[in-house]
């Protein structure tokens, strides 16, 4: 049986900034733009409790929480700090998969202390990353890494969650359905009108029957209602795509500036995938508009490319046939994907017409 | 309705005309073959929508008529029928049913009135060049094309037409072939058009190495050629071509010479460790000397020496194998010429006898 731990620190970047302007300690907090057209990107307990979440638009946040102060973000800090967890880590395993700057799954079936159990091993963790940076952390121990999630969230702040193997069913069982991974609103509602509210009514149906009404993911939801996830703590994901948007200061409607815009995004596409020493066969398109909604058009080479002219004329000739007349576009990114690492030394050079 | 066709009559009009019927159509009709006699002519038909091909069949029929027939299935059937039957075709609405010997089929036909044709073709340039020498012009060259680019004039054939003659360019964007063709007074005319990629690759399976005339007409949006048995029609791709005379290098200054058959052979040899997605290798000039390297990421390796007339410093410089190897296939001289400027600029590569044809490489960085 494995010994899986998701970490996940508290109201991480909110909790930075908190930690190194100690007049923000008790207020409510949010890290993000605050002018008009900004987003929450993280909020502390208190901006939470007023309802303030990350990914909202920062004027929803401020009529939520008039209150609200809102703090530029320093990624450069938040990823110095990422960078000293990691370190805590690796004192206890190599196995360690990063989700995010403040997320992170552990395996650590052998841990390199030889300490009795996994959730010896969280205690430590948890008392090393605030010893070293003042911060809280939640940690879930369990057998596999849909359990260690939950258990991480079940507990927070500072929280340290253990689902033992012999406990984990009756804990699945009863966990009501929107607490489950990989289920928002649309799918708990959808589930939910169906008499699905907890682990146990998912478990009533069968593979088929959830693969039919859930697609893909029925795979999923079926396994973990019963207990089963073997997906492995991968420590190196290979990035499957690279990309890189701008978002507008004001919304855009015109196709020349645009396309202008495209350029200098298709140019920072170029230098990310060279950087990587990667190519791609396939570019997409992103385009938000001004209501947020958003769309993505694609298209796929027959060999990878990697130069400038490649990427941005795709992008370009996606951009001429997704545009119309009167759109209002508030953010444009490209993205290169089914990458493909590469040596150096092929890179094909192009003729300049 | 019924007429008898001989088996060899129909069978190789029915594979002319077979290449412009998709496998997957959008329209039912598409997949059909319009049978039809106008003034005891009997001709086939198949278009795509992009391209359209007709047939006159050595076939005599008194009364006019026409009629469409599932297109594959027909010549599936002609195929598998004996040398040299007769084969009665028996026309009734909506269906039409084959006799031959003891066989009998009954295929499904659709109307005649509903086949899609191409409009009327306004000419504004006609001219006559040998069949022989458009095929030869085509060979040369259509494999530059390029597939599925969204710069979609890249995806045909450019045809360039001027007092000099004609010239035909195609390009991927790595790498361009051009075919020059000067003995031919076309009218006082500077025309470019592109043909698309699906219409050149059929062009140039149907024409043969006659010295027939054939005469080649474009209109606003489509070209014509028509021999004394077939008539081509395909529409243009409207677009801007890029301009190539920019990409086609003037000031290499490092001449190579070398045997065409024996480079090939060695880049054949190299090309099978070269790298299977990138196919880079790595081409080493020295006095009168050339060493040809490749390894893949599984770090095996190959490497080949090679004689050559080179008098000029050395060089090293990188290329995609296929792409050269695409150019020694088409060029049939005994020496070839490569002319190189360094490893960041692009080569050309010709015969030593003809500058008719000339093929544009870029390297790959080492």
């Amino acid at each position: 049986m494995r010994k899986i731990i998701h970490i996940d620190m508290d109201a991480f970047f909110a909790s930075v900034e908190q930690r190194d302007h100690p007049e923000l300690i008790g207020k409510p907090v949010a890290v993000g733009g605050s002018r008009k057209r900004g987003v929450v990107a993280a909020a502390s307990y208190e901006a939470r409790k007023f309802g303030v979440y990350s990914a909202m638009p920062s004027v929803t946040a401020r009529k939520k929480c008039p209150e609200l102060i809102f703090v530029k973000p320093r990624f450069d800090v938040y990823k110095s700090v990422s960078r000293q967890i990691h370190g805590i880590f690796q004192q206890y395993t190599d196995l360690i998969e990063p989700l995010s700057l403040d997320e992170a799954y552990l395996d650590v079936s052998e841990n390199k202390k030889g300490l009795p159990t996994a959730t010896d091993v969280a205690s430590e963790i948890k008392q090393a990353i605030h010893r070293s940076t003042g911060l809280t952390a939640s940690a879930g121990v369990s057998i596999n890494k849909f359990l260690a999630k939950i258990a991480s969230d079940y507990d927070k702040p500072d929280g340290l969650f253990v689902i033992t193997p012999n406990r984990a069913q009756q804990f699945i069982d009863r966990l009501p359905i929107e607490k489950f991974f990989g289920v928002g609103k649309v799918t708990a509602s959808k589930m939910k009108s169906l008499g699905i509210r907890n682990g146990a009514e998912l478990k009533q149906w069968s593979l088929e029957e959830l693969v039919s009404l859930f697609g893909k993911s029925g795979h999923y939801f079926f396994d973990v209602a019963n207990g089963q996830d073997n997906r492995p703590v991968v420590a190196h994901r290979e990035r499957k795509s690279i990309g890189a948007e701008t978002t507008f200061i004001e919304d855009q409607t015109s196709l020349d500036r645009l396309i202008e815009s495209l350029q200098g995004i298709a140019q920072e596409v170029t230098r990310r995938v060279s950087s990587q020493q990667s190519a791609g066969r396939t570019v997409t398109l992103k385009i938000k508009f001004a209501n947020f909604t958003q769309i993505t058009r694609s298209h796929s080479m027959l060999t990878p490319v990697n130069d400038y002219q490649s990427i941005f004329s795709t992008a370009h000739y996606l951009l001429n046939e997704a545009f119309g007349e009167g759109m209002s576009v508030r953010l444009l990114g490209i993205t290169l994907s089914n990458l493909d690492k590469k040596n150096c030394a092929d890179t094909q050079l192009t003729l300049r017409f | 309705m019924n007429i008898i066709i001989n088996r060899e009559k129909i069978l190789v009009p029915l594979q002319q005309v077979i290449g412009a019927v998709e496998r997957k159509h959008t329209l039912a009709i598409l997949g059909n073959v319009l049978i039809q006699s106008e003034n005891k002519q009997l001709t086939l038909t198949a278009t795509d929508q992009e391209i359209e091909l007709i047939t006159r069949l050595d076939v005599s029929v008194e009364e006019d008529f026409s009629a469409t027939i599932p297109a594959r299935k027909l010549l599936d059937i002609c195929k598998a029928l004996p040398e040299a039957s007769d084969i009665k075709f028996n026309f009734e609405e909506h269906k039409v049913t084959l006799h031959s010997a003891r066989s009998r089929f009954m295929l499904s036909t659709l109307p005649a009135r509903d086949f899609p044709r191409v409009d009327e073709i306004k000419s504004q340039t006609k001219f006559n060049i040998p069949q022989k020498d458009l095929k030869l012009l085509i060979d040369k060259t259509a494999f530059a094309m390029a597939q599925q680019d969204v710069r979609y004039y890249l995806n045909g054939m450019l045809f360039e037409l001027n007092k000099e003659g004609i010239r035909l360019v195609a390009t991927d964007g790595h790498r361009l072939a051009l075919s020059e063709y000067n003995e031919i007074n076309i009218i006082n005319i500077d025309k470019q058009f592109i043909v698309p990629r699906k219409g050149v690759l059929e062009l140039a399976r149907l024409l043969n190495v006659s010295e027939e005339n054939i005469s080649v007409t474009i209109s606003q949006n489509h070209i014509r050629i028509e021999t004394s048995d077939l008539t081509f029609t395909s529409k243009l791709i409207d677009g801007k071509y890029p301009d190539y005379n920019r990409v086609i290098p003037i000031d290499g200054n490092k001449i190579m010479t070398v045997n065409r058959e024996l480079l090939k052979q060695s880049l054949q040899r190299i090309s099978i460790l070269s790298n299977e997605k990138y196919r880079g290798i790595r081409m080493t000039f020295s006095e009168n000397n050339l060493s040809i390297q490749a390894n893949n990421p599984d770090q095996e390796e190959a490497e080949e020496e090679l004689t050559v007339k080179y008098n000029e410093t050395p060089i090293e410089i990188g290329f995609n194998v296929t792409y050269l190897l695409d150019v020694f296939s088409v060029i049939d001289s005994e020496e070839v010429e490569i002319n190189l400027k360094d490893a960041n600029s692009s080569c050309i590569i010709t015969s030593t006898n003809t500058k008719n044809f000339r093929y544009v490489v870029m390297p790959m960085r080492l």
